[in-house]
């Protein structure tokens, strides 16, 4: 019994998600009994149920969308990889890697990839545009019924208006992290995981 | 089984993460018990799992027990190596070899380890279980662990997993119900200390810190031959030592260790200390949920009129802490006591009625000869055994009141100026950003979630009406008229009401010196002024509509127009009352006459009665002596009335407007003829301007009877207090938002001015009396007096050496004293002409940005002229340019998509855009051709809307040309 789980936290799987997270030992065999934690399933993977469990996530307004994120596109269990891969996205950048990460690949934790994953929450069609729809769709997740449809469509036309520099009617990738440019990214998408 | 090792790791997790992730914002706490709860819950559950098959078979528990030694292990190997760099090839999770090498790493350290008082039953495993200790940096937890598992006999149920793992063949045959009970215990505590030990160093880290260290030695070895300058080299040197010194301890060099170990310890608890205080303090702001929930559902305008009015119940508080602690203690704990003299004492003629509820509501009784009033202070010039200057005291805080008043509000208008300069052009992104950032997402509260949920509705609505303002298409001519009309009609009607205030306030006066008055006659000027109060606020907001001001200005203009209006409030107050001052100064002429008089008489008849020249009349008893009018106490109950009433008014204001309004409009609805709550009288709204002048005026009012009345200031302070619940409470229960929520601006810096004036305008009085008039002659502390100010001079002649005197007569003198104001008129005008010129700076910098925001846009939209080399690298390869838009990230795609790929791609991303970038900066201005021709406009300055922008986009993002 359970042989699959001590496995799966052998060293080696261990140093490769060290390698591909940057997270440290004892954080991923934190993060790990977390997991089995809310794996309720006891299957070693997390189902999206087992995500809307988390308080925080269940009164999201945009809870859907991240529990979203976490899951691959078609699937609907997550593995430790994934999840760890998901996870490694809110890891905070430490002072040391600022300077040293231009020289390999960027991590998962760098700015861009966590405005990427934001950007993703909005993008409901996974079509690397945020698009008037998508925009309306979240807007109504945010403020409920409680401002008319026509105020919500001014809104969401100001925003592409705001952010659009290509005139394509939505929001690019790129024209995101333009609106973003001056928001603390770095600081607001991180947590502060135990060492 | 890793199930149940899983399991009773849980605990330790859940609670990790609560402490970690913390944050300082208003949720936090709810957010931690939140989570704190669901961590019990799991970890109860996880522990129920854990003792289920535990009881069942004693077989199973030591399976049981195997993991967790396992997970031990997984744990404590930092621990190990940081140990000593020998134990590092040990990474495999037998058990043997790890009980090979404890054994050893016992024989090694053993002798070493910390002697602790625990009783050991088991010798070697005591050492074990001590090194541990050692090893752990003494912490206590651990300590007490250690007695609790010996206390039991053995090791085993203790968190040391290895000694556990290892001990299970031996002990095996120990009694295993203890064990469990002790390791349910254990689960526990054990695991929090076990990741407390974690934190404080992981594997990666230790090795490379190691080498840190090691480099640094090197470099102590040899900085000698290093090409540096001495100082240089110096400098190095001493970095590098301190970092060995500090380090080396880390990496188990003798004693060092410990030492480091439990520095760690500190610095860890000292980081979370640092933070729990912060959340300590932000949960210490008074107030600050109310707001939070009042801003969330009404909107920023009507928050900043309770941030104004806890702002001001700061400052009150410390007026009243001035007020009190230096002059009313003082007084009521050395002076003498009620009825001793005269002024202390009610006269005997409203001694019956002076404790009749009517008489003391008027302040009259027993209440104006209480330690409220001015006139009960005695004027001795020393009082207690401290010998308390207490007329000096009473001045100085007198004075001192104005002085930090002054002092915070110019303060709080000079911070919050910069607050409103520091983020200027925050216009560009408005929506984006509230849409993109404006969820919490650490929020666990539902409370505080659906808090959050109203104010992302109502900063929206702020800003469509913020929006809509913008994009009005407007008239502008007839907006002109229409604003130049409704001035021109606002400013008759103030100036007709400034007429009738003038004229009932001469016809009062005229009717002053008669007796046969109705009750108009006598009440004329009271009535006007609440006719005026009533009627002009909401003829200036019907006249405002013209105006078609965006809310927040309309709300300035309105704030400021019926501050004119009540100006004039202001001014007949104290057109009567400086009127009543001077006949009381009259009369007191009189009185003080017959007071000597009747004082001449008392000793003659004492004389004359008992015939007994020699003996010295007892004192006439304090209740008979004839006093003089005290027009200080009289000024003060005028004040001290007036706020009180004004209390009431407003209070009841608040019960029938608005909360019986709403009661009603809520239950009769069920039986009305037409819809109340959407027609006619529906709910109140939250009337801004009127709650901020009333409390301007309130507090104009506080400071200037303070000085006559100290206990007004002990009052007011209650009344804000009550004010802040009862209106906070009437807000959400009874009003609606505004129809149009609208932002308030960011410094309330117009509340302030209009206090700022309202200071001054109560400045005046104060100083005037205290300048020019007289002081009673028989009551207050400065009696006997010809000045007030006259305090000082005695205090200078008397208590300070007789040069400070002379010096002080010197710089009374004009000569000295013109020079020094044209010093500060000069130091005023350099400042401001430096600000001046600073503002100026800064807005250059503003334009220069948001110049070289266009310049970036533009290149980026017409990516085809800015560069160069990469437009001839893409000709050479026609079909890149269709390339890249494949690559960018497939979303759903991503989390499963091999590691390497994922981080290359954004990767390059990056260093592609800076590729360009950097071309672009270094050929000779690729943009000449571009720009130059055209002018710069957001887009479409390139010749293509079609594919060039595609291109361009796609470029930035693809992989960077190899």
């Amino acid at each position: 019994m359970g042989s699959r789980a001590s496995t799966l936290l052998r060293e080696e799987e261990i140093e490769e998600i060290k390698k591909e997270t940057g997270f440290s030992h004892s954080q991923i065999t934190r993060l790990y009994s977390r997991f089995t934690s809310l794996d309720k399933g006891e299957n070693g993977t997390l189902s999206r149920e087992d995500f809307q469990r988390i308080p925080e996530l269940a009164i999201n307004p945009l809870g859907d969308r991240i529990i979203n994120a976490f899951f691959p596109e078609g699937e609907d269990q997550v593995n430790f990889r994934g999840f760890m891969r998901t996870l490694a996205h809110f890891r905070p950048i430490e002072d040391n890697e600022k300077n040293k990460n231009a020289a390999v690949s960027e991590p998962l934790n760098s700015r861009t990839n966590k405005l990427l994953f934001a950007f993703r929450l909005y993008d409901l069609d996974r079509d690397d545009k945020i698009s008037r729809d998508e925009l309306l769709q979240v807007l109504r997740m945010m403020v409920g019924v409680n401002i008319s449809d026509e105020q919500l469509g001014s809104i969401a036309d100001r925003t592409i208006q705001e952010a659009d520099t290509n005139g394509d009617n939505s929001i690019s990738f790129n024209e995101f992290i333009k609106v973003l440019e001056k928001v603390d990214v770095e600081q607001k998408m991180s947590i502060r995981f135990l060492h | 089984m890793p199930r149940k090792r899983d399991t009773a790791s849980n605990d330790d997790v859940d609670i990790e993460i609560d402490i970690e992730s913390s944050d300082s914002d208003d949720g936090a706490t709810q957010r931690r018990t939140n989570r704190r709860q669901g961590a019990g819950r799991g970890g109860a559950k996880g522990r129920g799992r854990g003792k289920k098959p535990a009881s069942e078979e004693e077989d199973e528990d030591d399976e049981d027990e195997a993991p967790r030694g396992r997970r031990g292990a997984n744990k404590k190997k930092p621990t190990k190596k940081r140990g000593g760099g020998d134990d590092d090839d040990d990474d495999s999770e037998d058990e043997a070899p790890k009980r090979k090498r404890t054994g050893a790493a016992k024989k090694k350290r053993g002798g070493k380890a910390q002697d602790s008082d625990e009783e050991d039953s088991d010798v070697g495993k005591g050492k074990k279980g001590k090194k541990g200790v050692g090893k752990k940096g003494g912490k206590e937890e651990e300590d007490s662990k250690g007695k609790k598992g010996d206390a039991k006999g053995k090791d085993k149920g203790k968190d040391k997993g290895k000694d556990k793992g290892k001990d299970k063949g031996k002990d095996k045959d120990n009694d295993k119900d203890k064990k469990k009970k002790k390791k349910k215990d254990d689960s526990s505590s054990d695991s929090n200390s076990d990741s407390e030990e974690e934190e404080s160093m992981s594997e990666g880290e230790m090795a490379r810190l190691m080498e840190e260290v090691e480099e640094k030695k090197k470099l102590i070895a040899t900085i000698r031959n290093k090409p540096w300058r001495m100082k240089r080299r110096l400098v190095h040197l001493k970095e590098a030592q301190e970092f060995v010194d500090k380090f080396e301890g880390a990496l188990g060099k003798g004693k060092g260790r410990k030492w480091y170990a439990y520095k760690v310890m500190m610095k860890k608890k000292w980081i979370k200390f640092q933070r729990d205080f912060e959340n300590f303090r932000t949960a210490c702001i008074p107030w600050e949920r109310k707001i939070k929930e009042v801003e969330s559902h009404f909107g920023s305008s009507v928050a900043s009129y309770f941030i104004f009015l806890r702002w001001m119940y700061g400052m009150n508080l410390v007026l009243f802490g001035f007020t009190f602690g230096l002059v009313v203690i003082p007084e009521v704990l050395m002076g003498l006591p009620y009825g001793s003299i005269a002024r202390k004492t009610v006269p005997r003629a409203d001694q019956d009625t002076a404790q009749d509820y009517s008489v003391l509501m008027d302040f009259n009784g027993y209440c104006k000869y209480s330690v409220l009033f001015y006139g009960y202070y005695n004027n001795q010039r020393t009082i207690g055994l401290l010998k308390f200057r207490l007329p000096l005291s009473y001045l100085m805080v007198g004075i001192g009141t104005f002085g930090y008043s002054l002092m915070v509000v110019i303060r709080t208008m000079a911070k919050n100026a910069d607050v409103g300069g520091g983020d200027g052009d925050e216009g560009e992104f408005t929506f984006a950003w509230k849409m993109f950032t404006s969820w919490d997402y650490l929020i666990g509260n539902s409370e505080t979630a659906d808090n959050k949920y109203a104010s992302i509705t109502t900063s929206f609505k702020e800003s469509i009406v913020d929006e809509q303002e913008n994009q009005k298409d407007e008239n502008i001519h007839l907006r002109r008229f229409l604003r130049v009309l409704a001035n021109v009609m606002i400013t008759c009607s103030l100036g007709g009401s400034g007429y009738l205030i003038y004229f009932v306030v001469k016809r009062s006066q005229e009717f002053a010196n008669r007796d046969d008055l109705g009750w108009y006659e006598k009440n004329e000027l009271e009535i006007i002024m609440s006719l005026l109060g009533l009627v002009c606020p909401p003829l200036f907001e019907t006249i405002a509509e013209l105006e078609d001001y965006h809310p927040r200005i309309a709300l300035k203009w309105q704030l400021g127009r019926i501050f004119a209006l009540f100006l004039g409030n202001l001014y007949t107050f104290l057109f009567a009352l400086f009127d009543e001052v001077n006949t009381k100064l009259e009369e007191e002429e009189s009185i003080k006459n017959a007071t000597i008089w009747a004082m001449k008489e008392y000793y003659a008849n004492y004389t004359r009665t008992f015939n007994d020249s020699d003996s010295t009349p007892p004192p006439m008893p304090p209740a008979d002596i004839i006093r003089g009018p005290c027009w200080e106490t009289g000024v003060g109950v005028e004040f001290v009335k007036l706020t009180v009433s004004d209390i009431q008014v407003s209070y009841l204001t608040i019960l029938i407007g608005d909360f019986a309004r709403a009661v009603i409009v809520r239950f009769l609805n069920y039986c009305w003829c037409w819809d109340l709550e959407a027609g006619f009288p529906s709910y109140g709204e939250f009337d801004i301007s009127g709650n901020v002048l009333g409390l301007v005026f309130n507090q104009g009012m506080i400071w200037m009877g303070a000085f006559y009345a100290p206990g007004l200031v002990g009052i007011n302070v209650l009344r804000l207090l009550s004010s802040m619940y009862y209106q906070c409470w009437a807000v959400m229960a009874t009003n609606v938002p505004h129809e149009r929520v609208f932002k308030a601006s960011k410094s309330n810096n117009f509340y302030m001015g209009l206090l700022l004036l309202i200071l001054f305008l109560s400045l005046l009085p104060v100083v005037y009396t205290i300048m020019t008039l007289p002081p009673s002659f028989d009551c207050g502390p400065f009696s006997g007096k010809q000045k007030m100010f006259d305090v000082i001079m005695e205090t200078i002649d008397l208590d300070l050496p007789a040069f400070l005197g002379t010096l002080f007569s010197y710089a009374a003198n004009p000569g000295l004293i013109i020079p020094a104001v044209l010093l500060m008129v000069l130091a005023i005008y350099y400042l401001n002409s430096v600000s001046e010129a600073y503002q100026n700076a800064n807005m250059e910098l503003k334009k220069k940005m948001q110049m070289a925001r266009d310049e970036e846009k533009n290149r980026r939209n017409n990516t085809d002229s800015t560069n160069q080399v990469m437009k001839d690298l893409e000709d050479l390869l026609p079909n890149r340019s269709l390339m890249p838009a494949a690559p960018p990230p497939d979303p759903g795609k991503k989390p499963e998509q091999d590691p390497r790929q994922t981080k290359t791609k954004p990767g390059s991303a990056g260093r592609g855009v800076n590729l360009q970038r950097d071309v672009a900066l270094a050929s000779p201005n690729p943009n000449a051709r571009g720009p130059v021709s055209q002018p710069p406009g957001p887009r479409g300055a390139g010749p293509m809307p079609g594919p060039g922008p595609g291109r361009g986009r796609g470029r930035g993002r693809g992989p960077p040309p190899r």
